[in-house]
């Protein structure tokens, strides 16, 4: 019914124009307006408190970042020139380039100095907290008006990742309130209601050059199908975050285009090591070879994805090259399982609609793992606490990670006792190996330590990565200056570069 | 009077279910508000913050307190009065709700008194086709096939509301066309038919019967003893109609992209934010108590003979 409702569709574009209202006026690409999920009414414009792509999208028209995320999620320059470690690689000095707030006033080296204390602050939420408390403040000083010297507690030569981490926004020196934010991006504020509209200025001023639409809206539209139906109206130009039927149903339409981010997310599975059953590694063995990663990915994601190699980062720069991909292997499988004593066993995984692959994923892999003398069952819960429950509560867990630098990764996710570590892997000489890639300055040297850290974690950190699948966004037709990148990277949801019409 | 505490009392009840369900369920504000990228230290600080380490008991007793003072306290995830939050909503499901309250209150009687007066006529084969129509079609489908034919390929009715504030529908009535006929079209349906039924039943009851032995002419037996019956017996359908939209109210709103009191109340649970769902549950509930509470007394008004049971 969808597929005939796009048919239709395309006869009715062209009709739109008399009843789209505001949407078209002003000339024609004056305005563009995004459709986004919204985080609700508890939204702010602090650019330090980013949990969703909708604050990103924000935080992105309205502030700089020192350094953003090229596709493969290494750092480029943005607001800083450039920037260099000392030979231990404790003490990083960065050069602003010149740049000015929307009042006028310059951006300053002070002004990089309170917002990464802010962002480091537990009470702030910062997405990139733990990174930013690297820092020691108190020995980090501005040396002259462009040139910061930020000194860390530990040496690290990849530290720069944080310069273009989530919440790590420059705001000027003191600001704590964001309700009539000044920035120094390519937009400048006009308003916004929690949960409603954001409305943005284009800045002449702004040192990349200003904008090519005179205004940007970025508005709430929680349920996809009203974002796809907003789309295919005119009502908006871009509508982000479609998935399935949707996909599909744009497919076939002319009058938009879809952006599809390849591999942008890694599907996960998670079991314990630190807990009966997976505490046996044979079972994580058991359970890597049991599943069938073709079948997961042609049904659970529609042929939306591509298999996955039990690591993050595939096609991201840091992920080890000349892998031999993982293969099912039920006979082996099932020798494991025997040989842990463990045949016929019982276990539930996690699961939520946070992802609408992960439902139809762990019914599969039910069935898979039941061929190799594993029992699982599927538990749900709800969306919007699963994080927090996952955390504590069962032994497997579906989970999604979008794209992100590999070793801030491994530091978040896999490391020891790490803040965001569910499986519970605590590996000495995986730690071990991290410690060396982070004091080491040669990057060949450190990607090479970085790529034998990540075989380890592969076979033992229980975080199978199963599949990669692809996101989207889409665009009218009319769209211009909007290319499909992945989550987090400078390029996604870039709207200064956009044109209308 | 008695009806009146019977109705507090029920609303009270509620309050301490929803609270009791709000509790139970996994997680709270700190931990959805700082998500999956939280670390446990910063998802402690926000507990602190927000006073979620307060035993459940003593929040609900303060707000319940607070309650009586005419507060409604603040939002966990917002920290604004929830006064506020529902007051910018209450906008929105108006423009929905009093149009479709107001096509159901008049259409509704009419279509169904047509239907039962002249059953198997046309009118009445087309009120039967439609509720069948309508009670196998879920109304989110309707929505979208709404939205794909009249919006998408007609292009007659702006598709979604998205991207408008609140003051911008009422400016622009169109936008809501298509959002109050799938809230109502279900409910008129069974409303309608339910008048028909007791339209007919009435007209062909021993009453009507005895009555026109008596000599009274068509119209009056219709005026004075069919239609008051009939309207009577549907008061209370009437009354779950209204129930009905309240409910509808929160697919739809989610359907066409408003930012209403269903899509408030969603948001809220979803927060775990308590004195908010607690706020919406009272208005929901008071709603809800208060419309059955009407339809009962203006059923006994208009069929006084028969014994009703709330």
């Amino acid at each position: 019914m969808l597929a005939a409702g796009g048919a239709l569709a395309l006869g009715g574009a062209g009709l739109l124009t008399g009843c789209g209202g505001d949407t078209r006026d002003g000339g024609g690409g004056d305005r563009f307006r995004a459709a986004f999920t919204s985080g609700g009414s508890q939204e702010t414009l602090d650019p330090h408190v980013a949990p969703n792509f909708v604050d990103q999208a924000r935080a992105k028209a309205l502030y700089d970042t020192l350094g953003t995320y090229a596709d493969d999620m290494s750092v480029r320059p943005r607001l800083a020139r450039s920037w260099e470690s000392d030979a231990s690689g404790t003490r990083w000095r960065v050069l602003l380039r010149e740049a000015s707030w929307h009042d006028g006033k310059p951006v300053t080296a002070k002004d990089v100095l309170h917002s990464y204390r802010r962002a480091a602050d537990p009470e702030t939420g910062s997405p990139s907290q733990v990174l930013l408390s690297a820092i020691d403040f108190d020995a980090s000083r501005a040396d002259g008006a462009r040139s910061v010297v930020l000194v860390l507690k530990a040496p690290n030569f990849a530290f720069p990742t944080v310069f273009a981490g989530p919440g790590t926004e420059i705001v000027p020196d003191g600001t704590t309130d964001f309700r009539k934010p000044v920035g120094s991006g390519p937009f400048t504020y006009v308003s916004f209601t929690p949960g409603g509209t954001a409305r943005y200025r284009r800045w002449a001023d702004h040192w990349d050059g200003a904008p090519h639409v005179a205004e940007l809206e970025i508005v709430p539209a929680n349920e996809e199908s009203a974002r796809l139906n907003a789309l295919l109206s005119g009502q908006v130009h871009y509508a982000a975050d479609m998935a399935g039927a949707s996909v599909e149903r744009l497919r076939q339409d002319g009058a938009t285009r879809l952006l599809t981010a390849e591999r942008a997310t890694a599907q996960q599975l998670l079991l314990r090591t630190g807990r009966a059953p997976f505490d046996d590694p044979r079972l994580i063995r058991a359970v890597r070879l049991g599943i069938d990663r073709e079948a997961l990915v042609r049904i659970a994601l529609a042929g939306h994805g591509e298999p996955g190699d039990d690591l993050f980062g595939l096609g991201l720069h840091g992920y080890p090259e000349g892998l031999a991909p993982e293969e099912r292997d039920v006979d082996e499988a099932r020798r494991l399982v025997r040989e842990a004593g463990a045949d016929g066993l019982r276990f539930t995984v996690e699961t939520s609609s946070v992802d609408a692959a992960w439902e139809p994923a762990a019914d599969l892999m039910a069935r898979q793992l039941a061929e190799v003398g594993l029992r699982m069952s599927v538990n749900t819960r709800a969306s919007s606490t699963y994080f927090s429950e996952i955390r504590t509560k069962g032994v497997a867990a579906f989970n999604t990670t979008s794209t992100l630098p590999v070793s801030d990764f491994l530091q978040q996710r896999v490391r020891g006792g790490a803040a965001r570590n569910q499986t519970q892997y605590a590996s000495g000489r995986f730690d071990a190996l991290l410690d060396r890639a982070r004091t080491t300055r040669d990057e060949r040297e450190r990607l090479g330590l970085l790529a034998r850290a990540q075989r380890l974690a592969r076979a033992e950190s229980g975080l199978l990565v199963w599949a990669f699948s692809d996101a989207n966004d889409a665009v009218a037709r009319s769209v211009r200056g909007l290319r499909a990148a992945p989550p987090n990277s400078r390029d996604w949801a870039r709207f200064d570069r956009v044109r209308v019409g | 009077m008695r009806r009146c505490l019977l109705a507090l009392l029920q609303c009270l009840v509620v309050l301490v279910a929803v609270f009791v369900v709000g509790t139970r369920l996994p997680g709270d504000t700190a931990d959805v508000l700082r998500g999956e990228l939280g670390t446990p230290e910063q998802v402690e600080a926000l507990r602190a913050r927000l006073g979620l380490d307060e035993p459940a008991p003593a929040r609900f007793a303060h707000w319940l307190g607070r309650l009586f003072t005419g507060d409604l306290g603040t939002s966990l995830t917002t920290g604004v009065p929830v006064g506020d939050d529902l007051g910018r909503r209450a906008g929105v499901t108006l423009a929905l709700g009093v149009p479709a309250l107001l096509l159901v209150t008049v259409l509704a009687p009419l279509v169904g008194t047509v239907s039962g007066l002249r059953e198997g006529s046309r009118p009445d084969r087309a009120l039967n086709a439609a509720a069948l129509v309508l009670h196998s079609v879920p109304e989110f489908v309707l929505g979208l096939l709404l939205v794909a034919s009249l919006s998408l390929w007609a292009g007659l009715l702006p598709a979604t509301a998205v991207g408008m504030e609140p003051g911008d529908l009422l400016a622009r009535p169109a936008v809501l066309v298509l959002p109050v006929t799938v809230l109502t079209a279900r409910h008129l349906c069974d409303l309608a038919r339910q008048v028909r039924a007791g339209v007919a039943a009435q007209r062909h009851g021993a009453v009507a019967e005895h009555l026109r032995l008596l000599g009274l002419r068509e119209r009056t037996v219709v005026l004075r003893h069919v239609l008051p019956g009939a309207l009577g017996a549907a008061a209370q359908q009437y009354a779950r109609c209204v129930e009905g939209l309240l409910g509808g109210a929160v697919l739809v709103e989610a359907l066409f992209g408003l930012r209403g009191l269903g899509d408030g109340f969603v948001e809220a649970v979803q927060n775990r934010d308590l004195p908010l769902v607690q706020t919406y549950a009272l208005l929901f509930a008071g709603t809800a108590v208060a419309v059955n509470l009407v339809a009962d007394l203006v059923a006994h008004r208009l069929a006084p003979r028969r014994e009703l049971t709330a």
